[in-house]
């Protein structure tokens, strides 16, 4: 997993050296003219006095006030405000435009040896990144809160011609990507370890993406701690679903609660939670069936599970080769039944694992396990932190 | 459902070419926009979807429109045809004694998917089996004997056997009665070699006339990999989406149609062994342009009129046309309408309520319906058959007995009578179709609007 979107963002980086490079060497070329001399600036330069510009741009100028009269456009993301102000007033009668580099600010860049990264140097690798990250099923609004989170980054930054713009680049993605996945995080572990006994792990989902397998997965992790797990099957509605999850208790040598098919799924939860006190149990997994979020009864079900059972963990179970729709999903199930992170499986299965991104974004909780495998030891820690740093490493 | 969005946000771009003759190339690239833009969002593959939109964009730009047409109509025409190529016809699928297989990842829906399928041939007149042979997944054979109990076809599986080889080689020879076997197989993913070893296995045993690659309607980009590799391994013959009665919208199966140069063949739409459809590739794409789905309609309209009428042979909606309304049709079309399946699903499918309309319905609103169709059916059954029949003459001393009756207030007795009234009327205008054909009938509906559409299709209060 994820091996795909390392390649994509690897590939960002070096279209967007390269634009700088070409660039770069243009400035060279533009000369020992001192003054910026518009007249023989190559293509890649906008120009900074020209309306055009003024269009152009604006939406990514957070500083700019929208007149004329405050020609310095982004205070807080130039490097040196000390040297610019006094130049602020000396400007503002040649540049009607408010938004871009001025043009005597790419001449003071020049001078002291850097040069600015503009909105049309990235507009080609931005589109190409935004269609490698829809290509790695990064859904399409959370692909634009990065690109927006890469432009506010990189756009009008200045750089000394020393450093190189992999470097630059490299920053912003690691923002951008920390930004979207790495939020909520906690230590799974030691909450569970801080807990309460029995602790309750509610898993829900839709249908498929593996909820009773991972919940005999986690129950082999959990058990490998020291701590003893008590099974409670909540999904009283598919067929086979008892036999399914009392194949795994058998085989893993757990206790399952469970109820005839078709009985009431909190009732099952609940009667594993007091089986659980009642026999100084630790953890308590209650399954759930799997449901669509479009069922408006089935989702208020789960609301009500939520409320009947209480758990002290809701943990959403999606696939990794889910596409766009992930968001959708995540969003109404964390709106049923709040959840706390989310487990990923099928990650053994997919090579690009936007999924985990946008989910993880859009529910703004962590992506606390990977599914990775059919054994019951096929389940692993997932470490946002470490993922960045692996996507973004060099090979 | 599949591509939904791509029909409103396209149907909005569309509207804003109307009243231009010519189209110059901005308003082309702003409907290539909306286009990629939706594709992108409903899992088409990017490539793809690059592919779709620069043909349109090339088309739209060089081709003279027909004389006569409006711009709009020469673009709408385009991105019709276009998605008509892309999409494809759908699987063809003979009625006559064969072998279909199912493949597919963990979870995509192929159990349900086989029981589903054998529903659907024995609907057909044909005797259908399936065959179970998926040994590692727990509780798989339990899972697919009740659902073939519930679609009372022939089942074999064997909850002992640990080799899917030997389990197919029996179940065929079991089931040789059958004349369709549908042959379901474990859920395995294109990376596990050892398992897409298997099933190469199974394929040689099988020896099937179709292979199926079962789809979840939310797979990513992943499905394009998935699809070649079934492909490769066993040829794919067509795909089934399943899970389309969720938001999602099922592009990748359109990716794995073209990966696998085959066509798809049926929809999955719920959790019941009768939520399935054939695919219908121009009632699919007329509902994506904002047309609506009028065959799929139809057919489900068919379908449940013929198991009403089996039923009761005394009926027949076609009098519905010719004589007058009675209360008695009215509780038949509300049984009708209930056996077409959810009522959201239904409305959907009918011109003018898909996407926007729909949304426009408060969340509850097929709930109350649903709920109050259950009411009405309650009363009805406290009534005399005198009361059925004439309902005009029911009196106020009638309404008071019904009401007690039935456990229900006057105040919706009358409410019953008063819709049975409205549609009463409503019929009125449509007499003088001649045979009461519904497609026609629901093509005039579309051009009253919405709203008349709305009080002819029953007790939609």
């Amino acid at each position: 997993m994820f091996d795909g979107l390392k390649d994509k963002l690897n590939k960002f980086r070096k279209n967007v050296e390269e634009t700088a490079e070409e660039k770069s060497e243009a400035e060279v070329e533009a000369g020992s003219e001192t003054e910026s001399e518009p007249k023989t600036e190559p293509a890649l330069e906008p120009e900074a006095d020209e309306p055009v510009d003024a269009t152009a741009e604006p939406a990514t100028e957070t500083g700019k006030t929208g007149s004329g009269s405050e020609p310095e456009p982004e205070p807080e993301l130039e490097p040196e405000p000390a040297s610019e102000p006094t130049q602020t007033d000396a400007e503002s009668g040649d540049s009607e435009d408010s938004s871009g580099p001025s043009a005597f600010k790419r001449a003071a860049a020049f001078a002291t040896g850097k040069i600015i990264i503009e909105e049309e140097d990235l507009e080609d690798p931005l589109w190409e990144l935004e269609m490698a990250l829809i290509q790695s099923d990064v859904e399409m609004s959370v692909a634009e809160e990065m690109l927006e989170t890469i432009r506010e980054k990189m756009i009008g930054e200045t750089r000394k011609q020393v450093d190189t713009t992999g470097e630059l680049v490299e920053e912003a993605l690691k923002d951008a990507l920390l930004d979207v996945i790495s939020v909520g995080q906690f230590d799974f572990d030691q909450r569970i370890a801080d807990a309460d006994k029995p602790v309750t792990i509610v898993f829900t989902g839709v249908n498929g993406v593996g909820k009773t397998t991972s919940i005999a997965k986690l129950s082999e992790y959990l058990g490998n701690q020291g701590y003893s797990v008590v099974l409670a099957n909540g999904d009283t509605y598919r067929a086979g679903a008892n036999e399914q999850i009392k194949s795994h208790a058998d085989n893993l040598g757990r206790k399952l609660i469970s109820h005839e098919q078709g009985g009431d799924p909190a009732a099952v939860l609940y009667d594993g939670v007091k089986y659980a006190e009642s026999n100084d149990i630790d953890i308590v997994l209650g399954d759930t069936a799997g449901r669509l979020h479009t069922s408006d009864d089935l989702m208020s079900q789960l609301a009500k599970i939520d409320r009947v059972v209480d758990p002290d963990m809701t943990l959403f179970v999606d696939e990794a080769v889910a596409g766009q729709d992930a968001v959708q999903r995540a969003k109404k199930f964390n709106e049923a039944a709040a959840i706390d992170g989310t487990v990923l499986t099928k990650a053994d299965a997919d090579s690009s694992g936007g999924a985990a991104i946008s989910i993880a974004y859009v529910t703004g909780k962590p992506i606390l396990f990977l599914g990775v495998g059919q054994d019951y030891n096929d389940i692993e820690r997932f470490d946002p932190e470490l993922l960045v740093e692996r996507l973004l490493g060099d090979e | 459902m599949v591509l939904d969005d791509l029909g409103s946000s396209l149907r909005g771009t569309l509207d804003d070419l109307r009243g231009k003759s010519r189209i110059d190339k901005a308003d082309v690239d702003e409907v290539v926009k909306q286009i990629q833009r939706s594709l992108l969002q409903a899992d088409v593959d990017v490539g793809l979807v690059m592919g779709l939109s620069d043909s349109i964009k090339d088309r739209a730009l060089n081709e003279e429109p027909v004389a006569g047409t409006t711009a709009r109509d020469q673009v709408l025409k385009i991105v019709y045809e276009e998605m008509v190529g892309l999409v494809g016809d759908s699987t063809e699928i003979p009625l006559e004694s064969q072998t279909i297989m199912l493949a597919g990842l963990q979870g995509s829906g192929k159990t349900t998917t086989a029981a589903k399928i054998a529903w659907w041939f024995s609907k057909k007149g044909l005797r259908p089996a399936v065959i179970q042979t998926d040994t590692f997944r727990p509780g798989a054979y339990d899972q697919a004997k009740q659902m073939c109990e519930r679609a009372e076809v022939d089942f074999y599986g064997d909850p002992d056997g640990n080799d899917p080889v030997e389990i197919a080689r029996e179940g065929l020879e079991a089931t040789a009665d059958a004349e369709v076997h549908i042959v379901d197989t474990a859920g395995r993913h294109a990376l596990e070699s050892d398992l897409i070893d298997e099933i190469e296995e199974i394929d040689t045993v099988v020896d099937p006339d179709l292979s199926l690659l079962v789809l979840d309607a939310a797979i990513g980009q992943g499905a394009k990999q998935q699809a070649q590799e079934f492909e490769e391994s066993i040829g794919v013959g067509g795909v089934i989406i399943t899970k389309l009665d969720g938001t999602a919208k099922g592009g990748g199966a359109l990716t794995a149609v073209n990966e696998t140069e085959s066509s798809i063949a049926f929809l999955g739409t719920g959790e019941t062994v009768q939520d399935i459809e054939r695919f219908e590739p121009n009632g699919f794409i007329s509902r994506l342009l904002g047309m609506g789905d009028l065959k799929q309609l139809s057919e489900r309209v068919e379908r449940a009129m013929a198991e009403t009428q089996a039923e009761d042979e005394d009926w027949d909606p076609e009098d519905i046309m010719k004589g007058s309304f009675t209360l008695k049709d009215m509780k038949k079309q509300m049984e009708a309408m209930n056996r077409m399946g959810p009522l959201d699903q239904v409305l959907d499918m009918i011109p003018g309520f898909g996407g926007g309309i729909m949304d426009q319905l408060p969340d509850d609103a097929m709930d109350t319906t649903q709920d109050r169709m259950r009411q009405f059916e309650v009363i009805m059954d406290s009534m005399t058959d005198e009361e059925m029949e004439n309902p005009q003459s029911v009196t106020s001393a009638q309404i008071e007995r019904i009401a007690r009756g039935s456990g229900t207030e006057e105040e919706t007795v009358r409410e019953l009578l008063s819709q049975h009234k409205m549609m009463d009327q409503t019929l009125n205008q449509f007499k003088g179709m001649g045979d009461g054909d519904m497609q026609r009938m629901m093509k005039k509906m579309q051009k009253g609007g919405g709203g008349g559409g709305l009080g002819g299709m029953g007790p939609f209060g």
